[in-house]
């Protein structure tokens, strides 16, 4: 796909967040967070993983970012899509636990998709050496993937899982930060500082990639960079990203999250995101 | 309990290479051997519980069947979140093992006791819950649970060699028949149970024996009670949600009537003092002679 239709891409699934957001009128659907890893998911999921990897959403509150992309990968329906946030939908705010194959585990507590990751990741391991096919495809290793936010590196778990990860020499697993530098309620330096720094990753055995998480070149050129690393260690790409980006009036603030998609803001939203 | 519990694992890896044990820095001169036998299969996830039952979680989604084990609160009510959403939620077969139910980790104090796991793990959707009595009931649940496909507990505490003839294991089984009282016990308090009954005359204490939940009464024991209109629930367990109490409603369900029901349980730390077992037991009325006064008294 040249750059022009990638670019297309960003804007047409931005389009459609924007869109399901608007029929709450609650900011339920963390626009902000949705915006910040839109493209991070659409470089991930829709380039780089292979049908036999495992994606993991751990910041479940942005899983209509999710839902799009696997809309567009033909996994959810248009006509299961569009039930989202309506009463009796499989698709509310956070992570739904009926689409194993695809979502193989609900989130929306944060500091649970690392430990699942790696457990997937370990058992992908564990079949490798016992020769099994469903474990290596086309001679590579079955991979998983898993998508954090800054803020939810505030979690302990998060740290339990690195040090499994470093230490059963997880190198099929890629973690993915999407570093807004903003949580909940205020900047992460101003809260619990940086948790999504390189030296801290570093420091916990991973090998670590910074790039522009707004980019899909530059995060094409980190999973390519990455697979050229020859360590046992696994892999961390630290995506810096701006929360609500494309959306002018809430990008980079803390805002963006408790932003509905009504009224003007919703038309201001629609038109600003094709300037991307 | 826990020898046992490593002895029949150990049969059970041999057969399946499924299986995964994940332990949270705990079982020196336990599990030596189950180490060797199953090789990268045997991880000592380390002092990480919370990441240890997701990361399980992870490999029952792929397949594998992991069994983890620390002491019981550390597998329970440390990491509740994760057993809810992410085994429980959506039925991964992850089995989970705490060493240690009541007060049987005694002067170590409340931190490593448990007295409401039951309560706690039965409020979660999919899951089964193993209180066994007596060592020698491991080799069938631990059977049971390698053959079942969905999340299950198993509460294992410090068993005690009783001079008694056992009955075939079942969930909810008779240990022996009488008349006049029908007393139902979970787990691990059977052995100050029987002990403080052990000298009545034969039939007059009907004894049953709960080692799974959810609860599924036989008919005998609903019988049993329909005959003695006297029950007395005794249980190493906080009052609320254990065993009086999900064998209460059964009962009311079933429209049994009674004309007492007598429920002895762990009422906490009454002194803030630290002791041995019995030293907790006798704090709640549940070591041998405590238990003994009130049988007598019903009967």
């Amino acid at each position: 796909m040249s750059v022009k239709a990638k670019n297309q891409l960003r804007i047409d699934l931005r389009e459609k967040i924007i869109k399901l957001a608007s029929k709450t009128p609650t900011a339920h659907p963390h626009i902000g967070s949705c915006m910040s890893c839109i493209d991070i998911l659409i470089q991930t999921l829709i380039y780089e993983m292979k049908p036999q990897d495992k994606f993991i959403l751990s910041k479940g509150h942005a899983s209509l970012a999710l839902y799009v992309v696997l809309n567009y990968l033909k996994k959810i329906s248009n006509k299961d899509l569009d039930t989202y946030f309506s009463e009796g939908t499989e698709f509310g705010i956070h992570t739904p636990s009926t689409r194993p194959n695809d979502i193989p585990v609900a989130t929306g507590s944060l500091g649970h998709g690392l430990s699942f990751a790696v457990g997937i990741a370990k058992a992908f391991k564990f079949l490798k050496a016992t020769n099994s096919t469903y474990a290596v495809v086309s001679g590579a290793l079955r991979r998983v993937y898993c998508l954090m936010s800054d803020g939810e590196c505030n979690e302990g778990a998060v740290w339990e899982a690195a040090q499994f990860a470093s230490s059963h020499k997880l190198s099929n697993l890629t973690a993915l930060i999407d570093r807004n530098r903003l949580q909940a309620f205020g900047k992460t330096k101003d809260v619990l500082g940086d948790a999504a720094s390189v030296s801290k990753w570093k420091a916990f055995g991973f090998n670590v990639i910074v790039c522009d998480g707004h980019n899909l070149s530059q995060i094409e050129g980190a999973f390519s960079r990455m697979k050229k690393i020859k360590s046992s260690k696994p892999n961390m790409i630290i995506c810096n990203t701006i929360r609500g980006k494309g959306i002018r009036a809430i990008e980079g603030k803390v805002e963006s999250n408790y932003t509905a998609m009504v009224g003007e803001s919703y038309k201001q939203a629609l038109e600003d995101i094709k300037r991307l | 309990m826990r020898y046992k519990f490593a002895e029949i694992l150990l049969k059970q890896a041999k057969k399946d290479n499924k299986i995964i044990l994940m332990t949270g820095d705990l079982g020196a001169h336990l599990f030596e051997p189950l180490r060797e036998e199953l090789g990268d299969r045997f991880i000592n996830a380390g002092v990480a519980e919370h990441n240890m039952v997701t990361a399980a979680a992870g490999m029952a989604y792929v397949g594998f069947k992991p069994w983890i084990y620390s002491i019981a609160p550390f597998v329970t009510i440390k990491v509740l979140e994760e057993i809810r959403n992410d085994i429980c939620l959506h039925n991964y077969n992850v089995k989970m093992v705490g060493l240690g139910g009541g007060y049987d980790y005694a002067i170590a104090g409340p931190t490593h006791h448990v007295l409401n796991d039951v309560a706690l793990m039965m409020t979660l959707p999919h899951i089964k819950i193993y209180t066994p009595g007596f060592s020698e009931d491991l080799e069938g649940i631990v059977h049971k649970m390698s053959k079942e496909n969905f999340p299950a507990y198993l509460r294992l505490t410090k068993a005690e060699k009783l001079d008694f003839s056992l009955s075939s294991y079942s969930g909810v089984r008779r240990l022996s028949k009488g008349k006049k009282l029908t007393v139902v016990v979970l787990g691990s308090i059977i052995n100050r149970v029987i002990p403080a009954i052990i000298k009545f005359p034969k039939e007059i204490v009907d004894v049953w024996l709960v080692s799974e939940f959810p609860l599924r009464i036989p008919i005998e024991l609903l019988q049993s009670i329909r005959k003695t209109k006297t029950v007395c629930v005794i249980e190493e367990h906080v009052q609320t949600g254990g065993l009086g109490h999900h064998f209460n409603h059964i009962l009311r369900e079933n429209k049994i009537s009674f004309k007492h029901f007598v429920h002895l349980y762990a009422k906490g730390y009454i002194s803030q003092r630290y002791g041995s077992r019995d030293f907790y037991l006798k704090e709640s009325g549940l070591d041998k002679e405590s238990i003994k006064k009130v049988i007598e008294s019903l009967v």
